[in-house]
């Protein structure tokens, strides 16, 4: 059978204010920040004790005790604890991919509500025993008799009884995400001032998102924060210029703390739901989630850039949608680094690019700059991992529903392992 | 009546020493003392600790038992005071009632009231009930009732009898099971500064009269409201009893029933099945 399929709608959203990593939520689990997440996400739409269809959200840091996240968050909230819930994670497009999941559930009407989250602290972060000690403690655990346990226990090193910390990097390359793209930065040539400048926008952004009241009904205030730690309405291109490098070595070297995003703390949610649910409910439809598409890059040995996936994933959702790099009001693409919008914006409009890697005609061309992230994005609001795509699809939602119907919005969101998931919002 | 005005928090390891050097020859009625402290302010921390400790989520409204944490040192300032009748050492906390009036954010700068009264007469000696009164602005949030039994002791002439009755429906299906280690007692007196000696270990306990640590009444309480996170009432009275003392370490369950729009709970013992704490929430 065929199924008849629908839009999803998004109907609104709810985060915490950002944190920077060991601030303001350094004592908060995963846990409680997303269920501090869902419980605003539930005032905010009446959903007491509401069964919704399912809630699907994720963490990239997580600890083994959190197997379950979702769902004990689920039944630490006011929703119903007849709601079922789980867990994705795909590194930083864990948001938007929980989004993704939760309407095509919704398209083929196998749900009629959902909520689509996401949280990650660096704060709380698991540490791992020394893999070697681990093995010895598996061991131990398994010995019989007393000597044997000696015996075990005699394979214990000093050295294995410190923990191991999760590290930013990735596992085939032993480079950090920042490492991976200030290689991309330099083939892209991407220079500093541009990198600086972007960021010095999206601080700008968010600020004034802030002043016109654009968060009031999309944030709820968390452990004292009511705005993003982060962000620095008064940073300029003058001060960036001061930072020196962290990423990359030498001459080439222009990816700063500045225009990287810091390592943060946060949740975000997102309600999506089939038009009549919503109307039944009297809640709003923001916007519709069109069409999604992810990608992935062999950045190991194919020489391909570590966060250029969305690069590859967008046109394929173009073609898809019989539309245009050129056909859409507002453009989210995500900050992980200054350098990787900008360095995805430069391979779209490169003949040799979009002809050799993407398997294209003519390029995609430019945007207008003006209409990217118009409310600021991770740069200045700092980027909790999995927290980011429900942050993003909620604001552009709303934007794209304040700028009237028939508007519509590109979301692009870069992710560790070389991945890219991209989607398509239309008011 | 007389009111006094706390600046600090007094430092409990102090107040349970003093009360113990203090403990023979009291006697007498209650006194009529109230102490105060306004503006205290929730440490973050020490909130964190404590959620930590009682299986609470960090959140921004306190967990309902918390003002109990802030109050509890003036309570022990009042009973380990001279003029208090009853020797602070083998009190047994045996009845707690909290009403919280509202959720309370934890950035609101809290005013404390105790005070003790109702000396009553118990089949096993006699009983008084120290309360605590919890404003923001000036309008009452929060309040407790905490009775504790002190055995061989004489309630005063025509006292009252004392009422250690909370009814429960049947509470037959166990819906956790929790193993309280033997630290239990230790890690929830670091965060309430609790630190009565029949919880911190066996030695110390069986000084007083118990053949093993116990566990601290209120955390056992706590716990059982953690477990009921997002399903209880904003405001709401948590009347409970304690009975058999919880020995560390143990195995308990907990067994919930919805009651009245609130909650019937029941703590009991794994094995034996006997009742550490029977309570009930209601809505206010």
């Amino acid at each position: 059978m065929a199924p008849q399929t629908r839009k999803a709608a998004i109907v609104g959203g709810n985060r915490i204010p950002f944190a920077r990593s060991n601030s303001a939520y350094a004592q908060a689990s995963n846990q409680d920040m997303l269920t501090a997440t869902l419980d605003g996400l539930v005032a905010r739409f009446g959903l007491q004790g509401e069964r919704v269809g399912e809630v699907v959200a994720g963490a990239v840091l997580k600890h083994a005790r959190d197997f379950n996240l979702t769902r004990e968050a689920v039944l630490g909230s006011r929703l119903s604890a007849a709601t079922p819930a789980y867990d994705v994670q795909q590194a930083c497009g864990t948001g938007l991919e929980a989004a993704i999941l939760v309407a095509n559930k919704i398209a083929l009407g196998q749900v009629e509500s959902g909520i689509a989250g996401g949280v990650d602290t660096t704060s709380d972060a698991p540490l791992a025993i020394h893999d070697e000690m681990r093995r010895v403690l598996i061991a131990l655990n398994g010995a019989r008799t007393l000597q044997d346990r000696l015996k075990v226990l005699a394979r214990i090193r000093p050295g294995m009884v410190v923990p191991e910390a999760p590290r930013n990097a990735e596992p085939r390359t032993g480079l950090s995400m920042g490492e991976h793209q200030a290689i991309t930065a330099r083939e892209w040539q991407v220079g500093r001032e541009a990198q600086d400048e972007l960021t010095v926008r999206s601080h700008r952004n968010l600020a004034a998102a802030y002043d016109r009241g654009f968060f009031d009904d999309l944030v709820t205030p968390f452990l004292g924060l009511t705005r993003d730690e982060n962000l620095r309405p008064d940073t300029s291109v003058e001060k960036l210029a001061r930072l020196a490098p962290v990423f990359g070595t030498g001459e080439g070297a222009t990816m700063t703390a500045g225009n990287s995003t810091p390592l943060s703390d946060g949740a975000s949610a997102v309600l999506l739901a089939s038009d009549e649910w919503a109307a039944a409910k009297g809640l709003p439809v923001l916007a519709h989630l069109v069409d999604a598409q992810t990608a992935a890059v062999d950045y190991v040995h194919g020489g391909e850039g570590l966060l250029m996936a969305p690069a590859y994933a967008v046109p394929v959702l173009l073609a898809r949608n019989g539309l245009t790099l050129q056909d859409f009001d507002f453009y989210e693409v995500h900050e992980a680094f200054a350098s990787t919008v900008l360095a995805t914006l430069k391979a779209w409009e490169d003949p040799g690019f979009c002809k050799e890697r993407l398997g294209l005609d003519a390029p995609l061309g430019a945007i207008d700059r003006a209409r990217l992230n118009v409310n600021g994005s991770s740069l200045a609001a700092g980027h909790p991992f999995a927290a980011t795509g429900g942050r993003i699809v909620a604001s552009l939602a709303k934007q794209l529903h304040e700028a009237g119907p028939g508007k519509r919005g590109l979301i692009s969101i870069c992710a560790a392992g070389g991945q890219g998931v991209v989607a398509i919002l239309e008011s | 009546m007389t009111r006094v005005e706390l600046t600090e928090t007094p430092s409990m390891r102090a107040l349970f020493a003093r009360a113990a050097v203090t403990a023979r020859g009291r006697g007498g009625d209650l006194p009529d003392t109230r102490l105060t402290r306004t503006g205290v302010p929730v440490d973050p921390a020490q909130l964190a600790a404590y959620d930590r400790v009682c299986s609470f989520p960090l959140a921004d409204t306190l967990p309902p038992t918390y003002p109990h944490v802030l109050a509890f040192p003036l309570q022990l300032a009042l009973m380990s005071d001279r003029s208090f009748p009853l020797a602070l050492p083998g009190l047994v906390h045996v009845r707690n009632r909290v009403d919280v009036l509202r959720a309370v954010r934890a950035d609101e700068a809290l005013d404390l009231e105790v005070w003790a009264e109702r000396f009553a007469r118990h089949p096993r000696g006699a009983t008084v009930d120290l309360c605590a009164s919890v404003s923001a602005g000036g309008a009452e949030v929060w309040r407790s009732r905490s009775t504790y039994l002190a055995r061989g002791a004489t309630a005063p002439e025509g006292a009252p009898g004392s009422d250690l009755s909370v009814s429960v429906g049947e509470l037959a299906r166990p819906v956790a099971t929790w193993r309280v280690p033997d630290d239990a007692g230790r890690r929830y007196a670091r965060v309430s500064g609790d630190v009565n000696p029949i919880h911190l270990s066996g030695l110390t306990a069986k000084a007083f009269g118990f053949k093993r640590a116990i566990a601290h009444g209120m955390w056992v309480k706590a716990r059982a409201l953690a477990a009921l996170t997002g399903r209880l009432p904003d405001a709401m009275v948590v009347d409970v009893v304690f009975r058999k003392p919880l020995f560390l370490p143990s195995t308990v369950t907990l067994s919930t029933a919805p009651a009245d729009g609130g909650w019937d709970l029941a703590v009991r013992n794994a094995t034996t099945g006997a009742d550490h704490l029977l309570g009930t929430v209601r809505p206010l």
